[in-house]
């Protein structure tokens, strides 16, 4: 008898224990109560984070059942966030994502099938065809958004450098940089140097050959002609001063205003997209102009949706985030107080009304998209699985800026590391 | 006779006591109750994984898939297919060569500085040790990194002086000693150990040795360095193990890079797993780096016999 208490009481104390020591997460907006909690992550600017809080709460006004666990913060902790929040199931019920991973997050099943809003009359319905992977949508596009170029036309006019022009192609912009430099003091560069694979794509694409990776990652194409050529270019640039030097060129963070390559007042231009180019106009006032990416015979840069809202399919309150999603998209209101925090709105309507209030910072973005759009070539992502080839091109690309291998040994190494993934991939 | 008697007889007492505890099974009961907390999470929380990444480190493991057991195809490519974990395993090594000589001699440096008997010691205590609560946080990575940047505090006062400061932590040739020179500041706990161990020794032996006409240098030597030594062992185990998964600095301040230069092991772990959703193989990474810190702790212990005295071994001329 005695025994049998002092046993029940040794379970009731590890059932305790158990309760106590066992995972209390999740929290992943679980309902309480007849309302909804959704949460919701984003990555930006201020700017961005100010006005999607203020539709947020819009949304809770007209719908007071749904609320919201926002969290917000900039590109590279976005992204170094998510993959852990993935691992673990735990991805908020609303996401920001990028095209950039959109098909990686599609690939590993993250991303819930979005097809079945209606968006007829918001989103153009070619645009949504683009869009979707193996016939499902997995992200509602926001805006229009493109790629360009941003340049520091106060400096450069003070220097005496004609300011670039729309469709300049790449032999122009290498020699506008070569001008340039005879031109500018020391200690400023008229362009930046590139290590990223993206860079190297955008050159690749424009001289009309296939982009590096395509079909999903089974098809990998690094020209080497082309690729000695590009990179052989900037070698004579660090040589001569027309880019940074590298260890100048690693402590650069874009949009930080002591770090920022061309706030900073070190480098005269740097690239921007429509979404992002009101931030740097901010760190400098009146002084940001912007032309489209250089070009080849087949175009150059990109213009096209690249921002959406995702919807986890881990969500538990699928429902309410599909609700919400489409609410943003549609909604004039959410339009006016979001205004052109995530470049060119992608419903006409909303656009509309916005643009006779347009403010410089928003004009600069409108004005990448208009420049880029005749000339645009699609917007070329990483395939899934080849997160790991874009991070050891940098490092390779770094490795020859810093002078420690040559060029042709990075290009070996990463034309092996790529074709390796694709064969992975076709199997 | 009497005595003998008296003796079998509590004997048999006891083991009655005993037996009778072993029956009612509460001989360590209460023990393991009041160890339970502890008990359980480490069973739940780290014996668990562990054995779990054993198992994956065996499998090819994205998370969102089941394992595929792969057998030791992990480890092969690890040491026969893999620059990168050689490159990682190299920066690491260096980091430790150089970082927990350093923070040892730095500690045992402050911590004999602190042993002083001076009015008001135990502030400057605090106002030293302080900073080294907050050391290894994310927000001193983040201080360090805008010190020691291209236009950092640290290059202005260089500037001053006429000195044209270097990118310290964009420069693949100062990275990782930038790293290893913060690793050194957070000397804190060391030191603290450092400092108790400095006041068990006993005065006297400084006092009959100054007596003996030793000089001070003489007296450190001889007397401060052998009786701290098992202080010093336990520091450097500590140490060794700590630096090898260094990885706050690099994550934070350089990422890695430049050029890998700072792309310590851990980190090439962390991004195997959580970047490139390699489960298995960072399991594998794991294991092995287990297996080197194991392997250098039992050389460290090996060799202590030549150098750790202890004083409860009866000292002599061992």
């Amino acid at each position: 008898m005695n025994n049998m208490r002092r046993m029940s009481l040794v379970s009731l104390l590890l059932a305790l224990l158990f309760a106590i020591t066992a995972c209390s997460g999740g929290g992943n907006g679980s309902g309480s109560g007849s309302g909804k909690t959704l949460s919701i992550m984003w990555w930006g600017t201020d700017e961005r984070h100010e006005a999607t809080k203020k539709a947020l709460d819009l949304y809770t006004q007209q719908h007071p059942d749904v609320k919201f666990k926002p969290e917000y913060m900039a590109w590279d902790a976005y992204w170094q966030k998510l993959p852990t929040l993935a691992a673990s199931k735990t991805i908020t019920d609303v996401l920001q994502m990028d095209a950039a991973y959109l098909q990686e997050y599609v690939s590993r099943g993250q991303l819930e099938d979005l097809s079945d809003i209606d968006l007829t009359g918001i989103v153009d319905p070619g645009v949504i065809e683009n869009l979707k992977i193996g016939g499902k949508l997995y992200g509602i596009p926001l805006s229009q958004n493109a790629q360009g170029i941003a340049f520091n036309k106060e400096d450069l006019a003070k220097y005496g450098i004609p300011l670039p022009h729309k469709d300049w192609t790449y032999d122009e912009y290498f020699q506008w940089a070569k001008d340039a430099r005879a031109k500018l003091p020391e200690g400023k560069y008229p362009i930046g140097d590139t290590t990223s694979w993206d860079g190297f794509n955008y050159y690749q694409t424009s001289m009309g050959k296939p982009p590096i990776m395509a079909d999903g990652g089974k098809t990998f194409t690094l020209d080497k002609d082309l690729f000695m050529k590009f990179y052989q270019t900037y070698e004579q640039f660090r040589k001569d001063k027309i880019v940074p030097p590298a260890d100048q060129a690693a402590s650069f963070l874009e949009n930080d205003p002591q770090a920022d390559p061309m706030a900073s007042g070190v480098v005269m231009t740097r690239g921007a997209t429509t979404g992002s180019v009101s931030a740097l106009e901010q760190l400098m006032p009146g002084k940001v102009g912007v032309v489209n990416m250089p070009t080849g015979p087949s175009g150059g840069g990109w213009a096209q949706s690249t921002i959406f809202l995702s919807v986890s399919a881990n969500s538990k309150n699928k429902e309410e985030a599909k609700n919400f999603v489409k609410w943003f998209v549609t909604d004039k209101e959410a339009g006016k107080t979001l205004g052109l925090t995530r470049g060119i709105p992608i419903n006409p309507e909303i656009y509309k009304e916005l643009e006779p209030n347009l403010e410089a910072k928003d004009k600069l973005g409108k004005e990448i998209y208009d420049q880029s759009v005749d000339k645009a070539l699609p917007f070329y992502s990483p395939a899934p699985g080849f997160t790991e080839w874009v991070d050891a091109y940098k490092k390779e690309m770094d490795a020859v800026t810093f002078g420690q291998q040559s060029l042709e040994q990075a290009f070996d190494k990463i034309d092996k590391l790529g074709k390796e993934l694709a064969a992975k991939a076709g199997n | 006779m009497v005595a003998e008697t008296k003796t079998t007889a509590e004997a048999e007492k006891t083991r009655r006591a005993v037996r009778k505890r072993i029956k009612t099974g509460d001989t360590h009961l209460a023990g393991y109750i009041f160890i339970s907390p502890w008990l359980i999470g480490f069973l739940l929380l780290t014996l668990w994984p562990i054995a779990q990444s054993f198992y994956l480190s065996f499998t090819d493991y994205s998370l969102l898939e089941d394992p595929v057991w792969v057998g030791t195809e992990n480890y092969v490519n690890i040491f026969t297919n893999d620059s990168t974990f050689t490159k990682s395993l190299g920066v690491t090594f260096l980091f430790v060569l150089f970082s927990v000589p350093l923070k040892l001699f730095f500690s045992l440096l402050v911590a004999m500085a602190l042993n002083q008997k001076l009015k008001g010691m135990n502030l400057y205590r605090t106002a030293i040790y302080f900073p080294s609560l907050i050391g290894g946080s994310i927000a001193v990575a983040a201080l360090w990194r805008n010190m020691f940047g291209l236009d950092g505090y640290i290059n202005q006062v260089l500037a001053w002086f006429g000195i044209q400061g270097v990118g310290w932590i964009s420069n693949p040739d100062t990275s990782l000693g930038t790293l290893i020179l913060l690793n050194t500041w957070q000397f804190g706990s060391t030191m603290v150990i450092f400092l108790a161990g400095l006041k068990q020794i006993p005065q006297e032996l400084y006092e009959s040795a100054a007596v003996d006409g030793a000089a001070k240098i003489r007296r450190f030597i001889s007397i401060t360095l052998p009786m701290l030594s098992p202080v010093m062992f336990f520091n450097l185990i500590l140490g060794v193990i700590g630096s090898f998964q260094t990885f706050t600095s690099a994550f934070i301040i350089t990422k890695g890079g430049p050029v890998n230069s700072t792309y310590v092991y851990a980190l090439y772990l962390y991004e195997k797993a959580f970047k490139h959703y390699q489960m298995g193989y960072a399991s594998a990474l794991a294991w092995i780096l287990l297996a080197i810190v194991a392997l250098l702790t039992i050389v460290n212990f090996a060799a202590s016999r030549y150098w750790v005295f202890y004083e409860s071994e009866g000292g002599g001329t061992k």
